[in-house]
């Protein structure tokens, strides 16, 4: 059994509101690697999201954070900007690590499944100077980049002076520029218990993860041609899986969507040239 | 009148050097001339304190204040000064006894002042320093060097109704929120007075890269030809670009009605450089009829700012009046709305990229 080549540790919060997380560092990585930051859902799976895609960033020689927003602190993480704002608080981490020298990129691939998918469409809307790449994986709902009232779109609430939603659309166009992966099992196409539901986000946005990952992509599509932008967003439906992320992970080849090889990276970017 | 060299360096080293010759290579300092008369804006004067008035201490080249003593020698530059919270007053020596305009070490004669203010310390001149060629030392030798062409950040400039109404505050506060929204973000005060204030403020908020018109080689902009100003914004944003910024914040000294700053917004080389604007108003009044004055002008703010936003009524009567969103100082530390008002001045200057 070969000796690893990277480490796995616990990296506990600094501070009240600050964030713990899980580090994969390569024994060996490139002054300019680009970190993968790895966020998880509703079920907290940080550990999970870390040990799954080790090998993978320990090959490619990319260091992996994979923060976790513990239930109490951040009940509604996946929202972004409720309660505690979580964009602050990844924020905050990250330059901690940069500050360690964890990374020192100029930006980072960001990746999160299911109400971590959630967080990342909405911080890579925020901030989409900082992302090189998003990956959002079986979300439960999105915000659309459409006129439908903030969280569903980016129109501001009437009863807000100050809503995201506006916040959001300032940077659209940056955002829709982004090379974006969406990925969905293609068992993950019915409702349960943590599918948010009501009229308006069923109208538009279908009833079950599957669907409303195709229409948010579609969605994006559409803004970005509405906008004369060249559209980069790819929509992967993993065949055989569940909602699960080890589903994924064992039966959908979800490693190479999430953490891709040089080569896959690079035709892929000559694609969208 | 005669000029004479003398090794005075160790003596020059007990002075205590103003914050406005932060740029100057001490040991170039070789010799003094007594032509104080003939003394012009930047030319570096040795002083000797004599009456304590208004300000009460001196910026010092370390980056702090210093208490101020009779007999205290100095070293600072002489200029002009335009505060019409303080003085006005002009780059001129007078031999029995001149006037210290601005803490930050400038050095003149005063015209005018406000009401409020004591009368200005005064400062006997000993000496216009020079160097080994007996030329008279001026800030203007010392600007920096032309900055490599290369990409520009993108610029958001921060304007007031006037003096002391929020400009800083709220260009330091976006600093900061553009900073922890992942931004390389430039601070580049581009007229006033020589003071280490704002420089440190936006140091202190997190600025990558801070300069400010000495870096271009003038103690302060008032009575300046506006091309010369022009110039130094062209060099100054051509170094925060050299410093790897994306974003720079351009500050404008004073209010908009200030005869340079109003010339410069009417610069076409000025609004292709800075397409957008923060207004920074003291009340509801002035952000209409600062709104207004700037409309004359083709300016639409993307917001206002300032003094105003900490009233919520004076916001509501500003906001409803002008129909522009009222940013609080919280606002522009936020990084998530910092980043989406760098978007809005980002659309507004089709020409610049946003890059991190």
């Amino acid at each position: 059994m070969r000796s690893r080549e990277s480490v796995l540790i616990h990296r506990p919060a600094r501070g009240r509101l600050g964030l713990p997380c899980w580090l994969v560092l390569p024994s060996r990585t490139a002054p300019d690697a680009v970190p993968l930051i790895a966020i998880h859902g509703i079920q907290r799976g940080a550990y999970e999201k870390a040990s799954l895609l080790r090998e993978r960033a320990e090959t490619l020689g990319r260091p992996l954070i994979a923060p976790l927003f513990d239930r109490q602190t951040w009940p509604h993480y996946q929202q972004l900007v409720r309660k505690g704002r979580a964009d602050l608080a990844l924020l905050a981490l990250l330059e901690e690590l940069r500050m360690e020298g964890i990374w020192q990129t100029t930006q980072f691939d960001l990746f999160g499944h299911s109400g971590g998918a959630q967080f990342s469409h909405r911080f890579a809307m925020l901030y989409p100077h900082l992302v090189r790449r998003l990956i959002v994986g079986a979300a439960g709902w999105y915000t659309f980049p459409d006129a439908a009232e903030f969280p569903l779109g980016l129109a501001a609430r009437q009863d807000r002076r100050d809503d995201w939603g506006p916040k959001m659309e300032a940077g659209l166009n940056s955002f829709l520029r982004l090379p974006i992966q969406v990925y969905v099992g293609e068992h993950d196409c019915k409702p349960d218990e943590n599918t948010r539901s009501g009229p308006a986000i069923d109208r538009q946005q279908g009833l079950d993860r599957l669907t409303r990952a195709r229409r948010w992509s579609q969605a994006v599509r559409d803004a970005a041609e509405a906008r004369g932008l060249r559209p980069d967003i790819d929509l992967q439906v993993l065949r055989g899986c569940t909602h699960l992320f080890s589903d994924c992970v064992a039966r959908g080849e979800l490693t190479d969507l999430v953490l891709p090889e040089p080569d896959a990276v690079a035709s892929s970017e000559t694609r969208f040239a | 009148m005669t000029t004479y060299r003398t090794p005075f360096t160790a003596s020059l080293t007990g002075a205590k050097w103003a914050f406005s010759t932060r740029r100057v290579q001490q040991s170039d300092v070789v010799g003094i001339s007594d032509r104080v008369e003939e003394a012009r804006s930047g030319d570096l004067v040795l002083g000797r304190v004599e009456k304590i008035g208004s300000h009460k201490r001196l910026q010092l080249t370390s980056g702090r204040g210093s208490e101020l003593y009779p007999d205290d020698l100095v070293v600072v530059a002489c200029g002009d000064r335009y505060a019409p919270d303080q003085f006005e007053g002009i780059a001129r020596l007078n031999r029995q006894s001149s006037d210290l305009l601005a803490s930050g070490g400038v050095l003149g004669q005063m015209r005018q002042k406000n009401g409020k203010i004591a009368c200005p310390t005064t400062i006997v001149p000993v000496g216009l320093l020079t160097d080994a060629n007996g030329q008279v030392v001026n800030l203007s030798s010392y600007a920096e060097t032309t900055a490599r062409p290369g990409a520009r950040p993108t610029a958001i400039g921060l304007i007031g109704a006037s003096m002391n109404s929020g400009k800083t505050t709220a260009a330091a506060a976006l600093a900061n929120g553009l900073r922890r929204a992942g931004h390389r973000v430039g601070v580049v005060k581009i007229t006033g007075t020589a003071a280490f204030g704002d420089y440190n403020a936006y140091i202190d908020a997190g600025a990558h890269f801070v300069c400010d018109f000495v870096d271009a080689g003038m103690v302060s902009t008032y009575r300046q030809p506006v091309p010369q100003i022009e110039t130094a914004l062209e060099l100054l944003l051509g170094l925060a670009g050299e410093a790897n910024c994306d974003v720079v914040i351009v500050e404008f000294a004073d209010g908009i009605l200030q005869s340079e700053t109003a010339a410069l917004l009417r610069s076409d080389y000025v609004r292709s450089e800075v397409p957008s604007f923060l207004f920074a108003v003291p009340d509801a009044l002035s952000a209409v009829g600062g709104s207004a004055t700037l409309s004359e002008i083709g300016i639409a703010p993307l917001a206002i700012t300032g003094v105003v936003s900490q009233s919520p009524l004076a916001s509501a009567e500003a906001e409803a009046m002008t129909g522009l969103p009222i940013w609080t100082r919280n606002a522009l530390c936020d990084p998530a709305k910092a980043n989406a008002l760098l978007a809005s001045a980002a659309s507004a200057a089709p020409f610049c990229e946003v890059a991190a």
